[in-house]
């Protein structure tokens, strides 16, 4: 196939994969929607895109499932991975590169070398830290070595997916290998997009990187480095769903008769009213679908430390420090407020039989 | 309540019994926020449970039980915030047996209180000690009642903020989830309310208890503001205090 590699515009490399200007054209009004701007945006992305020259990318895996990787490259059609990979010039990418061992390295040096402040770096992955970080090394360097080097050099810095974030899934307790989000592994970067997630919604990186190349600067972040179109608004406020919960229509257990109607899934543990995501808005595979449209309960893979704070996933609160993992928080309470009931009851009686056998010489100021 | 029992029926409220002195105890403050309390703890427990576990089931199309729930449980919540503002700042404003040093026991004298007041529930002494205003170990109680309405306070308007996404709301709470998980302030609020409960059937067990054992009118006094007292007893307690403060709150009947 013969595919223009260089100084040929982006619709028309795309056009030689098969991919027509129009689909470009709908893939930038999809960017411009993902980012909440007027369509007029779609035609300005069109033109920032549709350049010859493309930046330099490289993204490193540390301890992750690859999960990331494989949502981005299995993303529909026509695959958003087929726009990012022709918008961007992928140097670097364990699973998709075709080089491998010690040229593989040299090709991710000679990025950190010759594009110094230039390249756009994705970090997929959680970063160990415990004794000395040995628990995650490439090519004999470890994750957090690899990551100050490469991301202190880098223009951009996107941290995809939970465990890049914040640790995530490897970082949840008891966290054996003291694995880290990428902001703490590399401190003092100031230049951090985190995009959380279990995984990442790959409409949502081609959306990010498209602000870059469009605006040529990161969109507005939250408090934790997350971009506000993302992560501004609550899932349970963009839900389909949301008119069964204000109604009072809850799924009462799987494969009932609310399950089949497609009722509320808050009575089984959806995490939905807590988590700030734009999943119901984006959807996965296309648009085609998301979780609680597919009938089970958020989990609140975008939230902090979700493994932790969010688990377990099928209860309304977390587990009680201290008590079993089966007792639930109201029965501990209803326990409570019944033993202070019977210690009442109790001094009842016992206040009782003090009034029939006080002495009666003893006066009501008396001890 | 013998002694009571006998009085005239003249005035709407019960007459002391010899030996007792009528006094006006409780200001408008505090028995208006008190009652505010009680109406708001009951509706924000019923709505609240609600919330965290919705116990009706929606009938018809027309369906809004957890709109409404959510309606009622945010608008009590500010009832219940003004509330406990205006309890607050009588803590400072109020006469001498509703200020804050009640609610803590720091002298020697309201510590030994206390320990009688224990002895007491303990089964260890005949008659509870009198006391004008609350004993040492009720105060101590509602100190502790109203650190709980204050962390109920601050995670619900946490939660809020989270939903309603108000700058001026964000400002004050949006920095809390990142020190605590958002699911861990929904589970402190969620166990307060229970605190609230066992507070609640202990806090009228006792009323009723020291007001009969007393018969110092103590249920009443919550409606009225005014409590019955052994005539020595005010004497010993005015004896101990500084004239400024006495002075204006001592209407005996």
């Amino acid at each position: 196939m013969n595919v223009p590699s260089e100084n040929v515009e982006l619709s028309a490399r795309l056009k030689a994969r098969g991919i027509s200007r129009r689909k470009f054209l709908k893939f930038c009004g999809l960017m411009s929607t993902t980012l909440a701007l007027p369509p007029r945006y779609a035609h300005a992305i069109a033109t920032a895109l549709d350049k010859p020259k493309r930046p330099t990318l490289v993204w490193l895996e540390f301890q992750d499932c690859a999960g990331n990787s494989e949502s981005m490259l299995r993303s529909g059609d026509p695959d958003v991975a087929q726009f990012v990979l022709e918008m961007l010039s992928w140097e670097y990418h364990e699973i998709i590169m075709a080089g491998s061992g010690h040229h593989a390295e040299a090709a991710l040096q000679r990025v950190v070398k010759e594009c110094k402040g230039e390249y756009i770096c994705i970090v997929e992955g959680a970063i160990p830290l415990a004794d000395g970080g040995i628990y995650c090394t490439i090519g004999g360097r470890t994750a957090v070595d690899i990551a100050q080097e490469v991301c202190r050099n880098a223009a951009v810095n996107i941290a995809v997916g939970a465990c890049a974030w914040d640790g995530g899934l490897v970082a949840a307790s008891p966290n054996p290998t003291g694995a880290v989000g990428l902001q703490e592994a590399v401190p003092g970067l100031t230049n951090v997009i985190n995009l959380g997630g279990c995984p990442h919604n790959p409409v949502n990186t081609a959306a990010v990187l498209t602000h870059y190349l469009t605006f040529k600067e990161l969109p507005a972040v939250d408090q934790f480095n997350r971009p506000l179109f993302i992560y501004g608004n609550l899932i349970h406020d963009q839900c389909e769903r949301r008119a069964h919960y204000d109604a009072g229509r809850y799924v009462e257990e799987w494969g009932d008769e609310g399950a089949r109607k497609g009722y509320c899934l808050y009575k089984m543990g959806c995490k939905g009213p807590e988590t700030h995501y734009n999943c119901p808005a984006v959807r996965w595979n296309g648009g085609t679908s998301w979780p609680i449209k597919a009938g089970h309960g958020c989990i609140g893979c975008a939230s902090p430390r979700f493994w932790d704070t969010k688990s377990p996933f099928y209860s309304r609160l977390p587990k009680v420090p201290g008590f079993g993992v089966d007792v639930k928080a109201e029965e501990i309470g209803w326990i409570g407020t019944g033993i202070v009931a019977g210690a009442m009851v109790a001094q009842v009686a016992g206040n009782i039989i003090r009034d029939k056998i006080r002495p009666d010489n003893n006066g009501h100021d008396g001890q | 309540m013998k002694d009571t029992a006998t009085a005239s029926n003249h005035t709407f409220w019960k007459d002391p019994a010899t030996g007792q002195v009528r006094i006006y105890v409780w200001e408008w403050p505090i028995r208006f926020s008190h009652w505010v309390m009680v109406v708001s703890i009951i509706l924000l427990s019923v709505t609240g449970y609600y919330m965290h576990s919705p116990y009706l089931t929606a009938q018809g199309h027309e369906a809004f039980v957890m709109g409404k729930m959510r309606f009622i449980h945010i608008i009590t919540a500010y009832a219940f915030l003004l509330a406990i503002a205006l309890r607050i700042v009588w803590f400072f404003l109020g006469n001498r047996w509703v200020r804050i040093d009640q609610y803590i026991p720091t002298t020697r004298r309201r510590f030994r209180h206390l320990i009688a007041v224990c002895k007491y529930y303990g089964f260890m002494a005949w008659s509870p000690r009198g006391c004008i205003g609350h004993n040492p170990m009720a105060g101590a109680s509602y100190m502790i009642v109203y650190t709980m309405a204050v962390v109920e306070i601050f995670t619900g308007f946490t939660m809020f903020a989270q939903v309603v996404q108000s700058p001026v709301l964000l400002f004050l709470f949006g920095w809390v989830p990142r020190v605590i998980d958002i699911q861990y302030l929904r589970e402190i609020h969620f166990f307060i309310m229970f605190g609230f409960w066992m507070f609640f059937i202990q806090h009228v067990y006792t009323a009723a208890l020291i007001s009969i054992e007393e018969r110092s009118a103590l249920m009443d006094s919550i409606f009225s503001g005014y409590k019955f007292v052994p005539e020595e007893e005010l004497a010993q307690e005015m004896g101990m205090a500084s004239p400024e403060n006495t002075a204006p709150v001592i209407k005996t009947h």
